[in-house]
């Protein structure tokens, strides 16, 4: 209330120049300027916070519009109180308000160069347990600052990828189908076949399952790097081991 | 509507969408229905985003999302699930304490192993 008593008396006196001015111009200044006047003179006395709309319908709206402009500007920054400054980084007290807005990452957040890089060894883990922890770190999902729109996710180096384990009779009996679209074209394989033809193609197979399919699942998918023997091309990345949780990803066999 | 107003809504719309008044009416009425049904979905949206950043931030104290809401309730700590991911994010010391807060509130999981994951990433 007292903020506003004085914002209606710099508003009444600031139109009181434009009033004349338009009472002046005006062709029938018999019903205007009575009016503008009576509005003018109760804002004195009554002193109550009318809403700027009684005010706006005036005919100076020009000059009341860019004084409400810069005041909404102004009000939009969060104001800290005095005695609570020193908790808050100058940064933080003239810039834009993050307290109340979810946060979303700019492009300084995810440079893919600055991104964690992580190694795990893929002898004798159980395919899907992996294939599952390895997705979530692609993805970001182990990180507060998650989003699904953008790519927050690392990069996973996956070594001896043709030891990888499977449970029950999986070995034999579990098929890779691929088509090649034309009729008759379906060519099926065991997961025997494939790890003695292309073992990486399993745990990439098994990966970007767990991945989302689209445009960004694509460029995630990119972000896993599997390999046949322990050796692998990026030791300028500085992978960290992969921390799993899951107990039982280590087959006993 | 008239054309033109059609044609203003119709900005940035693919093909003849945003050029010929038969397609485009079509296309902007639809979005419009869209853009209502969104503006409810997007509140159910914005919950599940921080549920899942909250979830993020828990697991890596080792407490999941579901155990630490239910401390929280029984410490009677009225903190909605937008703050606290926020909180996740920008202050992840505060963020501990009320895990921990939760977690003497209620034991829940008890992970033995816990590998040596950073706090902020």
């Amino acid at each position: 209330m007292a903020a506003t008593i004085p914002a209606s008396a710099s508003l009444s006196v600031g139109r009181f120049p434009n009033n004349r001015a338009s009472s002046s111009s005006c062709p029938c200044p018999a019903t205007a300027l009575p009016r503008t006047f009576f509005l003018g003179f109760s804002k004195f006395p009554a002193a109550v916070a009318k809403p700027s709309l009684g005010v706006a319908s005036l005919p100076s709206r020009r000059y009341l519009r860019t004084h409400c402009q810069q005041q909404e500007q102004q009000q939009r920054l969060v104001v800290v109180p005095r005695e609570q400054r020193w908790m808050f980084e100058e940064s933080e007290i003239n810039g834009p308000d993050i307290w109340n807005k979810t946060w979303y990452p700019k492009a300084a957040d995810h440079i893919s160069t600055e991104k964690t890089w992580y190694i795990v060894d893929a002898t004798d883990k159980i395919l899907g347990r992996l294939a599952s922890t390895i997705a979530i770190y692609i993805r970001g999902k182990n990180l507060a600052t998650y989003t699904p729109s953008v790519d927050m996710g690392a990069y996973v180096i996956v070594v001896n990828a043709e030891k990888v384990a499977v449970s029950g009779k999986k070995r034999t009996q579990k098929l890779y189908r691929r088509h090649s679209g034309r009729p008759g074209g379906m060519k099926v394989e065991t997961f025997d076949q494939l790890q003695q033809r292309i073992p990486e193609r399993i745990i990439e197979h098994a990966v970007r399952g767990m991945l989302p399919k689209g445009r960004l699942g694509r460029t995630l998918f990119t972000h896993l790097k599997v390999y046949k023997g322990p050796d692998h091309p990026h030791e300028a990345q500085m992978a960290i081991p992969l921390p799993i949780h899951d107990k039982r990803i280590q087959s006993d066999k | 509507m008239n054309k033109d107003k059609i044609f203003k809504l119709a900005k940035g719309f693919r093909g003849r969408a945003k050029n010929c008044i038969r397609i485009a009416r079509e296309r902007v009425e639809k979005a419009l229905q869209y853009s209502y049904r969104d503006r409810r979905n997007k509140k159910r949206d914005m919950r599940s985003l921080w549920i899942e950043r909250i979830n993020a931030g828990t697991r890596l104290h080792g407490v999941n999302y579901g155990n630490f809401m239910h401390g929280l309730m029984k410490e009677n700590i009225q903190l909605n699930r937008k703050v606290l991911s926020e909180l996740s994010i920008h202050e992840p010391y505060s963020f501990k304490g009320l895990v921990d807060i939760s977690r003497n509130a209620f034991p829940g999981n008890k992970l033995a192993v816990k590998d040596g994951s950073s706090i902020a990433v």
